[in-house]
């Protein structure tokens, strides 16, 4: 009745609708558009942009908050949203850097999972099991984490024993890419077949969409939110390793601001903060627009408060762009005839 | 007390009888790939009652819309009399005289009954300036509203957070009675209201009528129809099949304008052989919500109807059987083991599904398409280590939605489509599961007459292998045709059981009304 004439019919030739499938995506990727327009911009207007310098040195600055980014995204999927993401990272690194003297950088690989995935837990098990917004637990956990920060650190970035080893970690590339970027790339992958190709995904994506039919339909919920903010943690744990990794040393301001970053990341590539909706295509395609822009400001000699200024601007709007996009869409779409 | 403004304002608005109110002049309404609305000419007259009937996607509520203004044609305009151009947005339809009362009543929870009653004041951008005289929300005048639309036992100064949807639904049609207005939209307004407020919407009707308002009345319960209405106009796939007198025609004939062919008369269940089977479930003795003390047995293959009013307790037994809310007393024994049903997961494992009364929020998954929220049960067989065979599960959504009749493919997305197919994905999600004992809660609430012949089918056929069936229902007619027994509930409590065969509708009823204190 309502809808038999959108779904495409067994006689349509398969590359035609291949052809219209893959228009169809390219209407909704505005962020790719704009990441497109962003680069063109980037390049005419400094002359330094495209030196391999700068791009290797764009790529570690966008592989830890990348990390990050994925965390926040299947969070966001669920409903939720984690405000602790970055003094989370902040306390593993430090912690990381500082336990055990930061003899071995696998052992510190190790604690600093260890500090985000007992965050992601305690946040996790507060939200799932006894039903707090996920908003005020991380808001909590934020100011938690970030004056264990400052305590365990007294305000003195800590270098461990193995600062040379972390370095070269740090530093290496294979084939031109940096070791921190291709983690970054494995964590894209490793996330995306999770919420893809899994059962699990499936459920992050209907507790996101719709939690009581989630419920209903004899999903366990609470015990995948809690897994989701658990994995969430462990990623931030892990960016926290490779923020040592890629300076050397962890400083109290480690992961500082990264939790705006990291939303907005997740916002300009597509999802809902609703939940249910957004991809992890369209949060790396958010990573790096904001990364290319912040690099861009740095690159053109802007000040370092006007660059903050600019990166909250670019948020507000990209949010708004994305609503309007959204509402757009939204009338396009065919919505049910009758009830 | 009537101010002299108010009594200003409406005789603006009224119309003599028989006037035309409005005309609507090949209207069409394309979504993308949907024509909801194809070329349909219509027109409403003062003082009478226009019902607008078709099967479910047939375009009647998108119509209504259109009316009100909700949203605008894509082709062709519809007039209301003493308005001079075609409306285009709701508050310029408000101003028109155009008085919609939505399928999902406008109620705000944190505002108190009396508050909701005036609340088209604060619509319309009225008596919001802080000086302006405030309407007196707890005056004589709006109790005097409220009891004529049967809510006269309600405090004026209670939240409008606690009422139920019936009452919810009485109290913004309410507004009819404050609101100036010549056209008035019901749209599936008895949908969610209970029997008792039928008589109310009735009268209500009856004097809007008098005062010479058009009224709309959006439906497809045809008995309503017929009580209500002096002509009918019948959608079918966006086309307007005919408008016709409701004195020169019977429901037969209605029923088969809308589907376009006759329907076959629903047949009996073929008998349960239950004697000497062990039941797929037995309850005894279950506490749980409104349900108190409640005890019975299903047996393999057979259809149980559960009748009751609303806060009967029907639904709470339904819930708490099938592992929704935890029961707070007595024991549920399934194939000799006793459960404690902690979740519907649980409830799952144990060969229990639970068809929801509230498709939309409990249902399916908002963003998930039918394929994806066909397979959302069963996924995890469907899968090898926690990954999905993409492969496994194409092919057999594929087959599951031929096999339900899902209107649309595996791509579309469900809350697209009408509740009919909604419904028929959400069965076909269950009943891939494979379940031993399943509950369908109001299985055909608002759904039209074709896709619940589907269900009901759907149902004698999961009966026929052998599957318990417990049905809930507040319609009696249903369950006398679909069951081959029917408890009735009332107090919480089982008041009767009957023998479809040995009963009728006012057995059912005044079972489950006698002796409510």
């Amino acid at each position: 009745m309502t809808t038999t004439a959108t779904t495409p019919t067994e006689e349509q030739q398969p590359e035609q609708s291949t052809r219209n499938a893959a228009l169809e995506w390219l209407k909704g990727q505005y962020a790719l558009f704009i990441l497109i327009v962003l680069l063109i911009i980037a390049a005419l207007s400094s002359p330094a942009f495209l030196t391999g310098t700068n791009i290797t040195n764009l790529l570690l600055q966008m592989s830890i908050i990348g990390v990050v980014v994925m965390a926040e995204l299947i969070i966001v999927l669920t409903g939720g949203i984690d405000i602790s993401v970055g003094s989370a990272l902040g306390l593993a690194a430090v912690l990381c850097a500082g336990l055990f003297g930061g003899f071995s950088v696998w052992l510190a690989l190790l604690v600093a999972l260890a500090v985000g995935g007992i965050i992601g837990l305690v946040n996790g098990w507060l939200v799932s099991f006894r039903g707090l917004e996920p908003f005020i637990v991380t808001l909590g956990m934020l100011a938690l984490a970030r004056g264990l920060v400052y305590a365990y650190s007294e305000g003195i970035p800590i270098t461990p024993e193995a600062s040379a080893t972390f370095a070269q970690i740090g530093q290496t590339t294979v084939l031109g890419i940096p070791v921190l970027t291709l983690i970054w790339i494995a964590m894209v992958l490793i996330v995306a077949f999770l919420l893809r190709r899994t059962v699990w995904g499936r459920r992050v994506y209907a507790i996101g969409s719709n939690k009581e039919a989630a419920r209903s339909s004899g999903i366990p919920v609470r015990a995948t939110l809690w897994s989701v903010y658990i994995l969430g943690g462990l990623l931030v744990g892990l960016g926290g390793w490779m923020f040592v990794c890629r300076f050397g040393s962890a400083t109290a301001l480690a992961g500082n601001l990264m939790e705006l970053e990291a939303i907005a990341a997740v916002v300009i590539g597509g999802a809902a903060l609703s939940g249910g909706r957004g991809t992890v295509f369209g949060a790396v395609v958010g990573t790096i627009i904001f990364q290319v822009i912040a690099n861009l400001l740095s690159l053109l000699n802007v000040s370092t408060f006007l660059q903050d200024a600019f990166r909250g601007a670019l948020i507000l709007v990209a949010v708004t762009l994305a609503t309007v996009q959204f509402a757009r869409r939204r009338s396009r779409s065919p919505q049910p005839a009758t009830k | 007390m009537v101010t002299a403004a108010k009594q200003i304002e409406e005789e603006a608005h009224q119309l003599p009888i028989g006037e035309l109110a409005f005309k609507a002049v090949g209207i069409k309404k394309h979504y993308p790939g949907v024509k909801a609305l194809d070329g349909v000419d219509l027109e409403g007259y003062a003082g009478e009652v226009l019902a607008i009937c078709g099967a479910n996607g047939a375009g009647k509520s998108t119509f209504a819309k259109l009316l009100a203004g909700v949203e605008t044609p894509t082709e062709g305009e519809i007039r209301v009399t003493g308005h001079p151009r075609p409306v285009h947005n709701a508050a310029e339809a408000e101003q028109a005289g155009v008085l919609m009362m939505h399928q999902e009543p406008l109620i705000i929870d944190d505002f108190t009954i009396g508050e909701n009653v005036w609340l088209y004041k604060l619509r319309m951008g009225k008596d919001i300036r802080p000086w302006a005289q405030k309407v007196d929300s707890n005056s004589q005048e709006t109790r005097d509203v409220l009891r004529q639309v049967g809510l006269g036992q309600l405090s004026t100064k209670q939240l409008a957070r606690g009422l139920g949807p019936g009452q919810r639904q009485m109290l913004s049609l309410a507004r009819a009675e404050v609101a100036p207005h010549k056209i008035m939209i019901l749209d599936e307004t008895t949908a969610s209201t209970s029997e008792e407020h039928f008589n109310d919407i009735l009268d209500l009707v009856r004097r809007e009528k008098e005062s010479g308002t058009c009224i709309i009345f959006v439906s497809h319960r045809l008995n309503e129809v017929f009580e209500m209405c002096d002509r009918i106009a019948v959608l079918r796939n966006g086309m307007l099949v005919d408008v016709v007198k409701t004195a020169d025609s019977t429901p037969d004939e209605i029923t088969t304008l809308m589907i376009g062919q006759a329907l076959k008369a629903l047949a009996r269940p073929a008998p349960a052989q239950t004697s000497g089977k062990e039941p797929v479930i037995s309850v005894r003795d279950l506490y749980g919500g409104a349900a108190k003390g409640v005890s019975f047995d299903v047996a393999p293959g057979e259809i149980v109807g559960l009748y009751g009013l609303v806060g009967s307790g029907r639904s709470s037994v339904a819930r708490t059987i099938t592992g929704q809310r935890r029961a707070a007393g007595g024991t549920i024994t399934v194939r000799g083991e006793q459960l404690h049903l902690t979740s519907p997961g649980q409830a799952l494992s144990k060969g229990i599904a639970y068809v929801t009364e509230d498709r939309r929020l409990e249902g399916f998954v908002k963003d998930f398409d039918n394929g994806e929220n066909i397979s959302l049960v069963v996924l995890p067989r469907m899968s090898k280590a926690g990954v999905v065979q993409a492969g496994v599960e194409k092919t057999r959504v594929r087959e599951l939605i031929k096999e339900y009749q899902v209107k649309g493919g595996p791509d579309t997305y469900t809350r697209t489509l009408s509740g009919g197919n909604q419904q028929k994905v959400v069965v076909a999600k269950w009943l891939e599961a494979d379940p031993d004992f399943v509950v369908l809660d109001e299985p055909t609430k608002g759904i039209d007459v074709g896709a619940r012949a589907n269900i009901y089918e759907i149902i004698h056929r999961l009966a026929a292998r052998g599957k318990g069936v417990l049905v809930v229902s507040s319609e009696a007619e249903e369950l006398l045709s679909l069951c081959h027994r029917i408890l009735v509930m009332r107090n919480g409590e089982i008041a009767g059981e009957f023998d479809p065969e040995h009963a009728d509708t006012d057995d059912l009823i005044r079972t489950a009304l006698t002796h409510q204190d």
